[in-house]
């Protein structure tokens, strides 16, 4: 595994609030956010994303409720709670601090 | 169908996944992102085959979802086994009962109690290899349960060193006397011929004192994970 799909990897959850800041979403849908945020490079295989789905929302991050699609399948959708905000808060920082003190190592 | 495989694919994935409401909504949700995918390649020109190979492929690894999907029970056994465990168990009492028909025909009969024994011990024979093998059917829980494991490990280990020195000595005890009776039940009846028959009999008692404790073994580590 290359550095930067474990990097990646380990930040699945903080990719998905992301994703779901801006707007409620379903399972695919969040993943095709991401390819074309990543220009295709880059997207979360089906069972990393709903294992941390699950994660996510046993700590409260987000919640879920059906969908009410009046046609084709109906889909789970998924939203970010204000704890969820404030955990995407925390994620962002803590990154922001590691990216730093990486790129003073790295020099 | 290429759509079909997909299903089918999802199908085996969660064939191993308890049947929970959670567990059933995972693979509906997961199956509905598959088919999503799937028909988008297809609709941007990807040939079948290869969306179906892209579909698979971006699954990854499920073993890391298993956890997530909760509790997993290692130890309640899948419907079939359950149903092949009652049948060994059914069968094999049935095999008892019929042995103990056959010696009591011919011992009462008075003809020839000596065959009817050799007989019943022979028939005893099948019974208890089924019963021994149904009571190991559980799936090994052990290795896979990985809290907690040195705990379980020690009691585990401690558990069937007491039960082992209880059976060495019920085991013990079963072969002296049995040494004894031979010898005195030889010399009362002087029929060597026969009385060789008793180290059966008693070979017969050690396998189902195995058994006894293999079966007390089972149900209390089965009490033991309950409680965790």
């Amino acid at each position: 595994m290359s550095i930067t799909s474990d990097i990646l990897r380990g930040h699945t959850e903080a990719i998905i609030l992301s994703s779901l800041l801006e707007q409620d979403s379903y399972g695919y849908q969040i993943n095709k956010d991401i390819m074309r945020k990543t220009n295709n490079t880059y997207e979360l295989k089906e069972a990393t994303l709903y294992s941390a789905f699950r994660r996510l929302e046993q700590a409260g991050s987000i919640r879920t409720y059906w969908g009410d699609e009046t046609v084709g399948a109906r889909r789970r959708y998924y939203a970010i709670t204000d704890e969820g905000r404030k955990a995407y808060q925390g994620y962002k920082q803590e990154w922001q601090e590691a990216k730093e003190i990486i790129d003073q190592l790295l020099k | 169908m290429m759509k079909e495989k997909i299903r089918q694919h999802f199908n085996m994935i969660f064939a191993d996944a308890p049947k929970t409401r959670r567990a059933i909504d995972l693979k509906e949700e997961m199956t509905q992102s598959a088919m999503d995918k799937f028909d988008d390649m297809v609709a941007d020109g990807y040939s079948e085959a290869d969306a179906y190979e892209n579909v698979i492929h971006s699954i990854g690894d499920v073993t890391e979802l298993f956890p997530a999907v909760e509790e997993r029970n290692q130890l309640v056994l899948s419907e079939k086994d359950r149903k092949k465990k009652a049948l060994l168990t059914s069968i094999a009492v049935g095999i008892y009962i019929f042995a103990g028909a056959v010696f009591f025909y011919f011992g009462a009969d008075g003809g020839n109690p000596e065959f009817g024994m050799v007989l019943t011990i022979l028939l005893c024979i099948v019974p208890t290899v089924m019963l021994v093998y149904a009571s190991n059917m559980y799936p090994d829980y052990h290795q896979k349960e990985e809290p907690d494991m040195v705990e379980l490990y020690k009691a585990a280990k401690y558990s069937s060193n007491k039960a082992r020195a209880v059976r060495k000595s019920i085991n013990s005890i079963i072969w002296s006397v049995t040494l004894v009776l031979y010898f005195v039940i030889s010399f009362i009846s002087y029929r060597w011929q026969v009385t060789w028959i008793i180290f059966l009999i008693a070979f017969c008692l050690q396998a189902i004192v195995k058994l006894v404790f293999e079966l007390r073994a089972d149900e209390m580590t089965f009490i033991d994970t309950v409680k965790k």
